[in-house]
């Protein structure tokens, strides 16, 4: 247990890390879905389990879903045009 | 080992907000920059809750343990919940703004930004003409 705490401390530095330096934001997504896992993870090794359930509601589900919702409406919408 | 495991929460929250900084300072894409933001606010999560940590003791639910029993500090827990929310909002808020910026400027570039002028026409517009309806 007390090495596993710092090992978790690293790994969601390099994922946010990773998440900063993909640079193509349909890559990106993946990212962040990995992220928000890696951070339910830490929450729940934190003794924080409800903000684990919400982290991983919200971080690794909702936001990359709202994150392709935008990607879709840029790519299928020519600019200039209003709908 | 101590000394490390007391400093480390602290210093992966100052590298996650320096790092997020870094990307939205460096970003080419407004969708990117959300995603860089949302790299900032976790270094928020990671702050808050390894300030409330306390090491050896249990989650602040006492249904099997007896009261009193050591636990971390249930505050920061709901001022993390809290974040948690208020970060989902505000990434869907500025997503819809990229959305906008997009339709408007034909760009999700921040350096290609033009201001917006009355009536909505950009630079772009009046040069192609091309897609305006007509108002």
């Amino acid at each position: 247990m007390t090495v596993i705490l710092p090992l978790l401390f690293l790994f969601t530095a390099t994922s946010g890390t990773a998440v900063v330096l993909v640079r193509d934001p349909t890559r990106q997504v993946f990212a962040i879905a990995i992220n928000g896992l890696v951070l339910t993870i830490l929450f729940d090794a934190l003794q924080a389990p409800d903000v684990a359930l919400s982290e991983l509601a919200v971080g690794s589900a909702a936001v990359p879903l709202l994150f392709l919702v935008a990607l879709m409406a840029v790519r299928t919408q020519a600019p200039g045009e209003d709908a | 080992m101590s000394a490390v495991t007391n400093v480390l929460p602290y210093a992966v929250a100052a590298w996650l907000f320096g790092v997020g900084l870094y990307g939205i300072a460096t970003s080419r894409n407004f969708i990117h920059l959300v995603g860089c933001l949302g790299v900032c606010q976790s270094a928020t999560y990671v702050l808050l809750l390894g300030l409330g940590y306390r090491w050896g003791s249990i989650a602040p639910i006492f249904y099997d343990h007896p009261p009193g029993t050591p636990a971390v500090d249930p505050v920061m827990q709901a001022l993390v919940l809290t974040d948690i929310v208020v970060g989902a909002t505000l990434t869907a808020l500025l997503l819809v703004l990229t959305v906008q910026a997009y339709k408007r400027g034909g760009s999700l570039d921040p350096g290609k930004l033009r201001p917006m002028r009355a009536g909505g026409q950009t630079d772009r517009d009046r040069s192609s003409d091309r897609g305006r309806p007509a108002a």
